[in-house]
């Protein structure tokens, strides 16, 4: 049986120049086909899925319509067995948040919002080209509270073309002080396909590695000290509030995926949806298989995802699995700790996170 | 073709004065190739010749021309390379033949490397045809040219012809005076075989093909013959002659006295044909062996590694192929503290190290660093016994050592009169001294110098060309050792003594030499997990230190379900690009960092 259930809603109100999830603007011509093909992707697999968790992840699942939201998670509650389910979360976009919205999501059993925020420094939204204003991710976030969410994550973006180390711990201070349940603190990445990416290799964007690496200190040292446990990279929860559905990713379980682009993970085998929404649509209506990437996983390939990134997280990865004089070297020069049996990054190896497991596996 | 209407001549001059491009001419006009179908430079076949414009291989080729008599001729002809490093290959193309072209660029007249293959082809008895080149050119001089002919080189101005490569001029006298004045070769097809082996090479399918000048006798497919000096027998699969585009090898019934060809014998090990023997008939041995030629001596040494341990094996093999080709390529298995097992290469100079690595890399696709390049030094220790050091690291302890000798070699070097003076100066500074000043003519004087070799070896002739814009030239033979302050220069990284960067250098130009490498080192060093310090030392002592930090952040802030395959294959994809660097201790140290420390000076 399968535990993890992810379901991928490719539609934004806007696309941010930085991002590159697959996305497209919300199409309302395309959308029922959309819902209807997620639905029949679903049936494919219904006889192997036993949720315990499910995330809608995006794009922005929220671009989409009270009803059209009712149409597919009450869809797929027929035909896919709910019961285990105990934590189901959605991704919001701040711009795409309301009351009514949020209750009906609440009805249809969604227990965990996670919203981007990114910034709450106007001059920053407006750089990164948000839909919201900082006011309006304020008022997004007193609704879902309004709502009954009482598990609420908000994504933070640092290393903003122009951000300064004041404005981000401002951004902190503002976050800690509305008290979420947790935290997503990310570090812009310049991904190949965005329009930060060209600005990147323009020239006018300029990656500050050393400020990068004094405003992660700097986030790692608030949150901690705001009672948020940093049990990976980029994620700091209050206690109990971990997002279980992105430690399965970590800890290695297996995951299916539904909707264009999304990745499964069942055993030695992991494919890859289309990541075209009118192809996914036609393929799926066809009877035709979604995935346009397949890959077979021996026993080696999963051991190194699985240090790779059961390093990132406060879990940590059994010292027998790493190479001894490698390990020795990375406790030496302070990049890894030990205790018993275990090895996990210290603060200055969560900074070098990649070049560590890079050096282990 | 009978004897007396062969011809083997070769074409020398210095480097660049055009004897490619006149090769390319001479086969048009034979039609050996069409015109439509050549290529400039056509002989320069491999690519780094073709990248850098020079010739690195002696080529031999075969024409046939008819003459002016009405007589058709068999003409080989060998193009020859003329960087000094390869004066090798000029030597053993000259034993081939009866005759040589001597090619003098008309604007740059006689320069040193014309001076020494002219020493080198009149000591092997060989009729000189001179040709004054690129007469085309705007700036060309021929009356100097003519006048620096008689004066330096003592051969006649009358003899010389006006061409231009470029332009086809002259190509057809050149041809003519071959046939008129070149003797035809003087063998017996009657004797018994005796075929001089110049030069080889490998073909995975056949194994060694030998290049060869019959002097007396014949052989053919079918012929039992020996090498006399392994006295290994084989039977010959195949002789032929050279082409110069594909197929290179065609097959002929036999070759005679007189001929250039290859011989195919199913020789399966290169190791088993040494530059040099004599290929006789078996049945029917000759006497004796021809002369053969003088060992050459390399005299730049440096360690070549395999950055992976495991391609050891590979090195090795692909070392022998290229020394089948390249004689004068000599190495030996060594093993390095910081490197593991590698091998000691010795070159006849540092351009010749460079195209060896260069084709290792290229042709064999192998990763490999190289050391620092040592001369060989003369170690007299305190109890009298000499030492022969040709890696800074077989260095005894200074304690031991009573003086250290480095190799010194007479220079000449011949420059136009304005330069004088910066000459000099360059001279001092290389630690050289002027022994004798001579006029060439109105223009042009000879310094005939002493220079320690460690000194002109890296960047000597570069600096001697462009304080003489171009004009000047040199060229160099041993001249014996002599005692100086040398001390050794160690580098090392995080504390740990890098052998590869270790040199030998004159103590007052020790600290600046390694203030300097530590610079680079500085430079090519990637940022990696931990902080890398790199120092200089003198016997123990530091004189300079770098330090590379570490890196501040190298983690991927996102990673979702999806990423995963992703992530895991950029992981993999740096993992693979560290293997190209070589682990020392906990440092990565890339390959450009031991390029990168050859140049710096
Ligand atoms: N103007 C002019 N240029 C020429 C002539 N002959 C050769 N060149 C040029 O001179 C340069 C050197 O010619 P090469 O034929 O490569 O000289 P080389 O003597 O074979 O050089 P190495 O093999 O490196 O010693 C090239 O750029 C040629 O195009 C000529 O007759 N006239
Ligand atoms: C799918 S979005 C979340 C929901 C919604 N689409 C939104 O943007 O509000 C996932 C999160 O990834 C982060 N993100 C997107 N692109 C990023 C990038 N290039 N570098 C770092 N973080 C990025 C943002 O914090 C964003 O909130
Ligand atoms: S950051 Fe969110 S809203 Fe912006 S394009 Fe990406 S998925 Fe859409
Ligand atoms: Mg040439």
């Amino acid at each position: 049986m399968i535990s993890h259930l992810y379901a991928h809603i490719p539609f934004c109100p806007k696309v941010c120049p930085y991002c590159s999830f697959y996305k497209e603007a919300s199409d309302r011509n395309k959308t029922q086909a959309f819902l209807d093909a997620m639905l029949k992707e679903s049936e494919l697999h219904a006889g192997r899925l036993r949720p315990v968790t499910i995330f809608f992840g995006g794009g922005t699942p929220t671009a989409l319509s009270t009803p059209q939201l009712q149409y597919l998670i009450g869809g797929l509650r027929q035909r896919i067995d709910f019961s285990a389910v105990e934590e189901f979360t959605i991704e919001m976009n701040p711009a795409t948040v309301s009351l009514e919205k949020a209750a009906a999501l609440r009805a249809l059993g969604v227990n965990r919002v996670s919203m981007g925020v990114q910034s709450w420094d106007p001059g920053l939204l407006e750089t990164l080209g948000r839909v919201h204003s900082a006011a309006q991710a304020r008022r997004s976030y007193e609704i879902l509270r309004e709502a009954g969410f009482d598990n609420v994550n908000l994504d933070l973006m640092f290393g903003i073309p122009g951000q300064t180390l004041a404005q981000w711990r401002e951004s902190l201070i503002q976050t800690i002080a509305l008290q979420p349940d947790h935290i997503s603190a990310y570090c812009l990445t310049y991904e190949e396909d965005t329009e930060y990416f060209v600005r990147m290799t323009r020239g006018e964007y300029r990656p500050d590695e050393t400020l990068d690496a004094g405003l992660f200190e700097v986030t790692m040292e608030l949150l901690g000290a705001a009672g948020f446990e940093q049990y990976e990279i980029s994620n700091y929860a209050r206690s109990g509030r971990e997002c279980r559905h992105n430690l399965a990713y970590w800890l290695g379980s297996d995951y299916l995926g539904l909707g264009p682009s999304a990745f499964s993970t069942l055993q030695n085998e992991r494919w890859k949806n289309v990541s075209d929404t009118s192809e996914f649509i036609r393929r799926i209506a066809s009877g035709e298989g979604a995935a346009d990437f397949r890959e077979a996983l021996d026993a080696d390939t999963r051991k190194v995802e699985q240090i790779a990134f059961a390093l990132r997280t406060n879990r940590g990865v059994p010292t027998s699995l790493l190479p001894t004089d490698k390990a020795a070297q990375l406790v030496a020069g302070g990049l890894l700790r030990e205790e018993s049996g275990r090895s996990y990054l210290t603060q200055r190896g969560k900074m070098l996170a990649d070049a560590v497991a890079e050096d282990v596996i | 073709m009978s004897i007396a209407r062969t011809r083997n001549f070769c074409i020398i001059a210095h480097i660049d004065h055009g004897k490619t491009t006149l090769s390319d001419r001479l086969l048009e006009f034979t039609g050996t190739i069409q015109k439509r179908e050549a290529q400039e430079q056509l002989l320069d076949a491999m690519d780094l010749e073709r990248e850098r414009g020079i010739t690195i291989k002696a080529h031999p080729i075969a024409m046939k021309y008819k003459a002016a008599d009405g007589e058709t001729y068999r003409l080989n002809l060998s193009d020859t390379p003329g960087h000094v490093d390869f004066s090798y290959e000029v030597s053993r193309s000259l034993a081939a033949c009866e005759g040589a072209l001597l090619i003098i660029d008309a604007a740059q007249g006689v320069e040193a490397q014309t001076v020494a293959n002219v020493h080198l082809a009149e000591k092997q008895g060989l009729k000189l045809i001179p040709v004054i080149n690129k007469i085309d050119l705007p700036n060309a001089d021929i009356d100097t040219a003519l006048k620096q002919l008689e004066d330096i080189l003592a051969i006649p101005a009358e003899e010389a012809i006006l061409a231009s490569a470029k332009a086809g001029i002259g190509i057809e006298e050149i041809l003519e005076a071959v046939v008129a004045r070149i003797p035809f070769p003087s063998g017996k097809a009657e004797s018994r075989l005796r075929a001089l082996t110049f030069d080889s090479s490998f073909d995975t399918y056949r194994g060694v093909v030998i290049y060869t000048r019959v002097v007396d006798g014949t052989i053919k497919a079918g012929d039992p013959v020996k090498l006399m000096f392994t006295n290994r027998a084989y039977e010959v699969k195949e002789v032929g002659i050279f082409r110069p585009q594909l197929p290179k090898f065609l097959v002929q019934d036999q070759l005679q006295a007189g001929d250039i060809g290859y011989v195919i014998a199913n020789i399966k090990s290169s190791v088993e044909v040494k530059v040099g023997d004599t290929l006789t008939n078996s049945r029917l041995p000759a006497e004796s062996p021809l002369p053969g030629f003088q060992e050459v001596q390399p005299m730049v040494f440096s360690g070549i590694y395999p950055i992976n341990t495991a391609d050891f094996e590979g090195l090795k093999a692909a070392m022998g192929k290229l020394q089948l080709n390249d004689a004068a390529f000599h190495f030996m298995p060594e093993s390095s503290v910081a490197l593991g097992f590698g091998f000691r290469c010795g070159f006849l100079g540092l351009l010749h190290m460079e195209i060896i690595l260069e084709r290792l890399r290229r042709e064999f696709d192998m990763d490999i660093i190289a050391t620092y390049p040592s001369v060989i030094y003369e170690i007299l220790k305190t109890n009298g016994a000499l030492l022969k050091v040709d890696n800074p690291e077989q260095l005894p302890d200074m304690s031991v050592v009573e003086e250290i000798r480095e190799p010194i070699v007479k220079c000449f070097i011949m420059i136009p009169n304005e330069y004088i003076s910066p000459m000099m100066q360059l001279i001092m500074e290389k630690r050289g001294e002027v022994k004798h000043t001579e006029s060439l003519d109105t223009k042009r004087v000879m310094l005939t110098t002493e220079l320690p070799l460690n000194e002109i070896l890296v960047d000597f002739v570069d600096k001697m060309k462009s304080l003489t814009r171009g004009y000047g030239s040199m060229d160099y033979e041993q001249a014996g050792y002599r005692a100086g302050p040398l001390v050794k220069l160690d580098m090392l990284v995080n504390g740990e003594r890098v052998d590869a960067f270790s040199s030998i250098v004159h103590r007052d130009k020790a600290e600046a030499r390694g203030r300097a490498l530590a610079t680079k080192l500085k430079e090519v060093i990637p940022t990696q997990l931990y902080q890398v310090a790199i120092q200089a030392a003198i016997g123990g002592k530091i004189v300079a230190r770098e330090s590379v930090s570490a890196l501040r952040k190298n983690v991927i802030a996102k990673c979702y379900g999806g990423d995963i395959t992703r992530k895991r294959k950029l992981l993999e994809k740096q993992k693979e690009g560290k293997k190209r660097m070589k682990a020392i201790g906990q440092v990565n140290i890339p390959q450009e960092a031991f390029i990168e420390v050859l140049k710096t000076n």
